[in-house]
């Protein structure tokens, strides 16, 4: 049987001639369950990836997109040397040199330990908002950091303190749970080590941020420089992760309702196969053989997936981006980073999802199409 | 696989055919140790009771049914042996089929209907159709072709499904009661346009009738009766 007289007879099941008949009806339902199916995990994961393209923008806007790190010990050699050969190669990039350690910070009435950044582009005293709500500080306060590092004194060794008015306060680095405090990097230096130490060289390149980490440990490997170097999502790989899972999780649980609209289109087929069983014995008896007869049913089942999930794709992935554009789902100021539910609609996803959508329908038309193709023609005449 | 008539000029060749259904205590033997035997461009009737299994014969030789034991062959085609797609390749090219109750595709036009077995053997859209006009001319449906079965009387779908069963130009033309669900006067017409036809086209023709009189217009006669009643299943009058 060629493709085209299983395409002409699946078409005319599907469609009809001139009246309703119970096959275009139960394929309408498999249509709709299908394509519901599609649009709901369309629209949810489009959901998803606005919320998560948020929080990667924050990621690419506020943090560092490389860091350059000691291969061994917690200082850089030469980082002046360093910083100009990274410059000179990879070209317009930000390079901040910096230093870290954790500190007491205390306020008048409480103390907390945070980290300590000192950082070559700061110019005041940055206090996250994880620091400044426990200690119940703003803006113009003083704090007071003490260092783990000691210094001799005719009192005996004190530990190392110097005071710092807050600047301003900042959205802490997304997924940070400990407060930071950023400072000047000479500062730092004289708190944390006494000397002019650098701990780590901080690289931004707001064009390709998420390969500026490959492109740096390149020039570092060419040049033999022994330092070792951390790309975006090496530096964000718990958060990133933990991104990665949500959106597999909930694509399978949503995705669950593809399972049920493939199950309800299995009986709607199996029905189809029922009720035509006197047309395919006719149509064996011309000369089909159980191949194409099998063909036909998978066509039937491929036709009904493709339009469904094309039909949900097309609405769920217009109905997010409308939502998106108009910011119609408005949330409560100073609660979420943004004022409106953002949706993202991502061209692969949306793929997978139909991808998934059509897997499935093969799968619920193979059953039904196995069938019909065992049986002997007689036995669809001899029902009559 | 061969094709051409062999076995001395024998279009159909049954040895031994056997056939039952139901299994254990319900079961029952329709067909027992047949032997029977066509000519190329016979006209046969096979006439019986009810129940005898004149319609199983017919779904055996015309490769429709598998038989339990026996021997089978078409245009000296051995087709026991053959898979379900090189009987169904011989159904389409050398058997056409009429049956009882029409059987036309009621979501397909009297054209698309008699265009399908070509349709099925991979001819393209447009020559399956023209072939189809043709042969609905040929059965006087010409002005019939885009009705829909349900807008023809029982003897002009009858007449389609003659037409449908001519379309690849068979060699062997098997009708199940094709007159069974007509009027006097439509069967009439129905059977003397397939005696017409077979004569035309050069048919080897094997009718399942109940009608007595028709049978006789026939070359040959099998009478298939009960086993009880006979000791071979098929006697030649």
């Amino acid at each position: 049987m060629s493709f085209g007289a299983e395409f002409h007879v699946a078409s005319r099941y599907l469609i009809g001639t001139r009246r309703w008949t119970p096959v275009v009806t139960v394929t309408l339902i498999s249509l709709l369950g299908l394509g519901l199916g599609v649009f709901a995990l369309v629209v949810t994961l489009a959901l998803l990836d606005g919320f998560q393209s948020g929080i990667r923008s924050q990621i690419e806007a506020h943090a560092a997109h490389a860091e350059i790190r000691p291969a061994s010990g917690r200082r850089i050699e030469e980082p002046e040397l360093l910083a100009s050969l990274l410059q000179d190669e990879l070209g317009e990039v930000e390079i901040v040199q910096v230093v870290r350690g954790t500190c007491l910070v205390s306020s008048d009435t409480d103390a907390v330990p945070a980290s300590v950044v000192g950082r070559s582009d700061a110019v005041g005293v940055l206090v996250d908002r994880v620091v400044s709500r426990r200690l119940g500080v703003g803006a113009g306060d003083r704090l007071e950091l003490i260092s783990a590092r000691q210094r001799l004194t005719p009192m005996g060794p004190l530990p190392v303190r110097i005071r710092a008015d807050i600047a301003r306060i900042v959205s802490p680095a997304p997924g940070a749970e400990e407060g930071t405090v950023s400072i000047p990097l000479d500062r730092a230096q004289r708190l944390l080590w006494g000397e002019a130490v650098i701990g780590g060289i901080e690289l931004r390149d707001a064009g390709d941020p998420w390969t500026l980490g490959q492109r740096a440990r390149k020039v570092v490997e060419a040049h033999g420089v022994a330092v070792e170097v951390a790309d975006l999502e090496a530096l964000h790989r718990p958060l990133l992760t933990a991104l990665a899972l949500e959106k597999t999780m909930i694509f399978v649980a949503v995705g669950l309702m593809l399972v049920v609209a493939a199950l309800n289109l299995l009986c709607n087929v199996a029905m189809v196969a029922a009720e035509k069983r006197k047309d395919l014995a006719v149509m064996a008896g011309l000369g089909c053989t159980p191949q194409s007869l099998r063909r036909l049913f998978l066509v039937l089942g491929l036709t009904i997936g493709l339009v469904g999930s094309v039909m949900g794709a097309v609405l769920g992935s217009g109905l997010a981006f409308i939502l998106d554009r108009t910011e119609a789902l408005e949330l409560p100021r100073g609660v979420f980073m943004v004022t409106a539910v953002p949706f993202s609609v991502d061209p692969a996803t949306v793929g997978l999802v139909v991808a998934t959508a059509l897997g499935l329908s093969t799968a619920a038309a193979w059953l039904p199409a196995r069938m019909v193709a065992r049986r002997e023609p007689a036995d669809g005449l001899r029902c009559e | 696989m061969d094709s051409g008539v062999s076995e001395g000029g024998m279009m159909v060749r049954v040895e031994g055919l056997t056939k039952g259904f139901g299994s254990n205590v319900t079961r029952v033997e329709v067909i027992e140790d047949l032997d029977f035997e066509v000519s190329a461009g016979e006209l046969v009737a096979v006439v019986g009771p009810s129940g005898v299994g004149k319609s199983t014969l017919l779904h055996l030789i015309g490769l429709l049914d598998r038989a339990e034991r026996g021997r089978v062959v078409i245009d000296g085609i051995e087709t026991d042996d053959l898979d379900g797609a090189a009987r169904a390749g011989l159904r389409n090219r050398v058997i056409g089929f009429v049956f009882q109750h029409h059987n036309l595709l009621d979501e397909l036009d009297a054209l698309d209907n008699v265009a399908l077995p070509l349709r099925i053997a991979g001819q393209g859209s447009r020559s399956a159709r023209d072939r189809a006009v043709e042969l609905l001319a040929s059965v006087g449906l010409e002005n019939r072709a885009t009705h829909f079965p349900d807008q023809l009387s029982g003897g002009e779908q009858q007449r389609v499904s003659v037409a449908r069963a001519l379309a690849m130009r068979p060699k062997l033309l098997l009708a199940d009661e094709p007159t069974g669900n007509l009027d006097r006067d439509n069967a009439e017409r129905l059977f003397d346009l397939v005696t017409e036809l077979h004569l035309k086209v050069g048919l080897t023709s094997i009718i399942v009738t109940h009608n007595e009189e028709m049978a006789r217009r026939c070359d040959r006669i099998f009478r298939l009766a009960p086993r009880a009643d006979s000791l071979k299943d098929v006697r030649t009058i």
